[in-house]
C-alpha cells in the first residue's frame, strides 16, 4: 500500500464521526433501494435490458455522437468536442468570457469535478455558485465530494451549522436540519437568479432529439439553468441514448438504485435555447462533449464501465466504502466504480492501491443497475499492475519465490512440513504473534496448522 | 486534427444494424399500471415520496374557487402567479395576480399536459404561454390536469414532433436528503404540490 493511501485510510478509520455519518446516509439508501427493487416485479430483466441499451450505444458511440450533434444543432444548440479535461475547461471558460460572465450557477455534475471545472473557473476569476445543497456545503468547506449522489455525506449537522453561520448572511437561529436547509434556500436563491451562466452535466443525451436530460430532487438544476443568459452542458460521450424511450428505461433504474424512489422529483429534457416567443430560458445553449479517456477505456477492456449511470449503489453496498468513506479513495469517483475509473483517469501507477482495496465480495456487481462486472474489472487492473511491474519489490519477490517453489512438488512439500513445524512453535490452537506476519497478527489471531498436511495424510492412504 | 475529427475517427461512425435500437424499445420492462389509470395516478401522487394532495373539479371554471379554498386552508391570502395562458380562462377576479414572477412567490398555478400513472408525475413543456421558472420558485405549486390526460407509463409522455426548449416531469416537491440523510421538503423549490384534477366538461 502506498504511504499516501495508507495515511488517508488510517485517518478515515480513526474518525468515529465519519463512520456514523456514512452509515446514516448509505444505510438508509441501502434499505430504501431494497424496498424499491422488491416493488418492481421484473427488476432483473430491467437490468439486463438496461445493460443491453448501454452496450448498444457504446458499440456505436461515434454514430450516436454524430446523430446527437446534428439534432442538437438543428434545435439551436452549439456543440463542442473536447479530448481532454483541459480542453473541456478551456472551452467552458472561453464561452463564459465571451458572454462577459462574472458568476456562474453550477448544478452538481461529477463530470465537472472530473475535469476540474471548479478550479478552472476560480483561476479565470469567475464566481461560482454551487446550487446543489451538498455541493454548496462542500464549497463552503473547500472540500471535494465524498459520494457521487451525496457529496457531503461525511459532514454532520453540527459541521454544516457552523459553515452556514460563518458564510450565510441571514443564517438559521434554530439548530435543526430543516432550519439549516431553509437558510441555504434563502442564501442560494438570489445567487441562482442573478447568475450570468448556468452550467450543468447531463444524465442522458438523447440522440434523436438533441435533448439533454438532467435529474435532480432539489430542482436546483432548473433554477440554475432557466434564469441565466447562457446554458453550458458538460457531458461525457458515454451519456448518449438513441431516444427518450431508451432513457425512460434507464431512468426507472437510476432513481430506484440511487435513493429508492420511483423517479427523481425533477426530470428535465432541454432541447436548444429558449424559443423566440418563450417568456424565459437562456439565449444560448452550448454542449461540450468530452472524451477524457473514454475512447481508450472502450478500446482497452473497460467498455462495460461506460455503461455506468452514476447511481452510487455500488458504494452504498461496499464494505470497504462503508468503512473508509469517499475521500480516502483520493480520486473524483469513490467506491467500486471509482476504483475502476480512477486508474483509467489518473493512471494506474498513481492509483494501483484502489483495485487492491477490495474484498471481491461481489456485492457491487449484484446491485449495479447496468450489471457492470466490477470485480472482474478490478481484477483486470490488478493483473495489469503486475504485468507492468507496478507492484512493490517485496511483493514481486515473495510471489516469485512462492511460484518457484510451488512448481517443484518435493521441495514444496518439504517447505510445508518445515512451515508447520515452525508455526506450531508459536501457539496451540491460535497463534497470537508470528515473525514476518505482524501485518496479520497485530489485529487478529491466526489459527495454528494441524500437525500434518492434507498431502501427507493423502500419501499415507488416508481417504 | 481537431477534437471532433479525432474522437469520431477513433470511435468510427458506422451505423448500427437497422432495427437494433428499436428492438431495445420493444416490450419495455416496467412496473405494471392498474386498469384504472386515474386511481393509480392518485395513489402514486399520495405516496410519501411525492407527498402531493389533490382535489377534483368539474371544469376549469371551478378552478378559482378550488384554489381559493386551498389557499385559505393554508392560511394564505388569495394571491397567485397565473401564467398568461388561455387554458386558464375563468373568473379570477377574487385574486391578486402577479404579473411577473417574484423570488418569494407563495403560490404558483400551472397547467400540466399529462399525468403519468406509473410514477405520479406531471408533464410540462415550455412555450409562449408556459414559463418554466415559476414552477420552481413558488412555495405552493398548484397544477391543473385533465383527468383524460393521464397516461400509463413514462414512455407515453414523449411529445411527438419538434421539441420545445424544455420538456419536464415533476414528481412531487423539491426535496433533499443532503444533511445527514434527513428528508426535507422544499429544498429550493416548491414545498407543497396540489393537483386540481379537471373532470370531463
Amino acid at each position: 500500500m502506498s504511504a499516501a493511501f495508507s495515511r488517508r485510510v488510517d485517518a478515515a478509520l480513526a474518525d468515529p464521526i465519519l463512520k456514523l455519518a456514512i452509515d446514516r446516509t448509505a444505510g438508509t439508501a441501502e434499505a430504501k433501494r431494497a424496498l424499491a427493487v422488491d416493488g418492481f416485479a421484473h427488476f432483473e430483466q430491467a437490468r439486463t435490458r438496461a445493460a443491453a441499451i448501454k452496450d448498444h450505444v457504446v458499440a456505436h458511440l461515434g454514430h450516436y455522437l454524430e446523430h446527437f450533434e446534428a439534432s442538437a444543432t438543428a434545435a439551436g444548440a452549439q456543440v463542442h468536442y473536447a479530448r481532454t479535461a483541459d480542453e473541456a475547461c478551456a472551452i467552458v471558460i472561453g464561452i463564459c468570457k465571451a458572454a462577459g460572465a462574472r458568476t456562474v450557477a453550477r448544478s452538481k455534475s461529477m463530470l465537472g469535478e472530473e475535469i476540474g471545472l471548479p478550479h478552472a473557473l476560480a483561476e479565470a476569476g469567475i464566481g461560482r455558485i454551487e446550487t446543489d445543497l451538498a455541493e454548496h456545503i462542500i464549497q463552503l468547506a473547500d472540500e471535494r465530494p465524498s459520494h457521487i449522489v451525496w457529496p457531503a455525506m461525511h459532514k454532520t449537522r453540527e459541521q454544516v451549522s457552523a459553515l452556514f453561520k460563518q458564510h450565510h448572511t441571514a443564517p438559521h437561529t434554530e439548530e435543526t436540519i430543516p432550519a439549516m436547509a431553509e437558510s441555504a434556500r434563502r442564501h442560494l436563491r438570489q445567487g441562482m437568479l442573478g447568475a450570468d451562466v448556468g452550467i450543468s452535466g447531463a444524465n442522458f443525451l438523447i440522440a434523436d432529439s438533441g435533448a439533454v436530460c438532467t435529474v435532480t430532487n432539489e430542482g436546483n438544476a432548473e433554477l440554475s439553468l432557466v434564469p441565466p443568459r447562457v446554458h453550458i452542458v458538460t457531458a461525457g460521450i458515454e451519456k448518449l441514448v438513441p431516444s427518450m424511450g431508451h432513457a425512460a428505461q434507464l431512468l426507472r433504474l437510476l432513481a430506484r438504485s440511487a435513493t429508492g424512489a420511483t423517479l427523481t422529483q425533477y426530470t428535465t429534457f432541454y432541447t436548444g435555447p429558449k424559443r423566440a416567443a418563450d417568456p424565459d430560458g437562456p439565449e444560448a445553449m452550448h454542449i461540450v462533449l468530452i472524451d477524457n479517456g473514454r475512447v481508450k477505456m472502450r478500446d482497452e477492456g473497460l467498455a462495460e464501465m461506460l455503461r455506468c449511470i452514476r447511481c452510487g449503489a455500488c458504494m452504498n453496498h461496499c464494505v470497504v466504502f462503508r468503512q473508509i468513506g469517499g475521500h480516502a479513495y483520493g480520486g473524483t469517483y469513490p467506491g467500486p466504480m471509482g476504483a475502476v475509473l480512477t486508474p483509467a483517469l489518473d493512471g494506474l501507477a498513481a492509483s494501483r492501491d484502489l483495485p487492491n482495496a477490495c474484498t471481491l465480495n461481489g456485492k457491487c456487481q449484484e446491485v449495479c443497475p447496468v450489471k457492470i462486472p466490477l470485480p472482474t474489472l478490478l481484477r483486470g487492473w490488478r493483473e495489469k499492475s503486475w504485468r507492468e511491474g507496478l507492484e512493490p519489490a517485496t511483493m514481486r519477490q515473495g510471489i516469485g519465490a512462492w511460484a518457484w517453489v510451488a512448481q517443484r512438488p518435493r521441495l514444496y512439500r518439504a517447505a510445508v512440513r518445515a512451515a508447520i513445524f515452525a508455526m506450531r512453535r508459536f501457539g496451540r490452537g491460535w497463534i497470537r504473534a508470528l515473525p514476518l506476519a505482524r501485518g496479520w497478527t497485530a489485529h487478529r489471531d491466526l489459527p495454528a496448522p494441524d500437525a500434518e498436511s492434507f498431502m501427507s495424510r493423502y500419501a499415507r492412504g488416508e481417504r | 486534427m481537431n477534437a471532433r475529427e479525432e474522437i469520431l475517427g477513433a470511435l468510427g461512425t458506422a451505423a448500427p444494424p437497422p432495427g437494433a435500437a428499436d428492438a431495445l424499445l420493444a416490450d419495455p420492462v416496467r412496473p405494471s399500471v392498474a386498469e384504472d389509470r386515474v386511481a393509480a395516478f392518485l395513489a402514486a401522487l399520495a405516496l410519501p415520496a411525492s407527498g402531493a394532495t389533490h382535489a377534483r373539479i368539474g371544469s376549469v371554471a371551478d378552478a378559482p374557487a378550488a384554489v381559493a379554498r386551498y389557499l385559505a386552508e393554508h392560511g394564505l391570502p388569495p394571491a397567485v402567479f397565473l401564467p398568461d395562458d388561455p387554458r386558464f380562462a375563468a373568473d379570477w377576479s377574487g385574486f391578486a395576480l402577479s404579473l411577473a414572477i417574484t423570488p418569494d412567490e407563495p403560490a404558483v398555478i400551472a397547467w400540466a399536459r399529462l399525468g403519468i400513472a406509473e410514477s405520479g408525475s406531471l408533464v410540462f413543456e415550455t412555450g409562449p404561454h408556459a414559463p418554466m421558472l415559476p414552477n420552481f420558485l413558488g412555495l405552493h405549486h398548484i397544477v391543473l390536469l385533465r383527468e383524460a390526460a393521464i397516461v400509463s407509463h413514462l414512455e407515453d409522455a414523449a411529445l411527438p414532433g419538434p421539441q420545445p426548449r424544455a420538456h419536464y416531469w415533476v414528481t412531487g416537491v423539491s426535496g433533499t436528503t443532503d444533511i445527514e440523510g434527513q428528508y426535507i421538503r422544499g429544498a429550493h423549490g416548491p414545498r407543497f404540490l396540489h393537483v386540481l384534477l379537471v373532470g370531463e366538461d
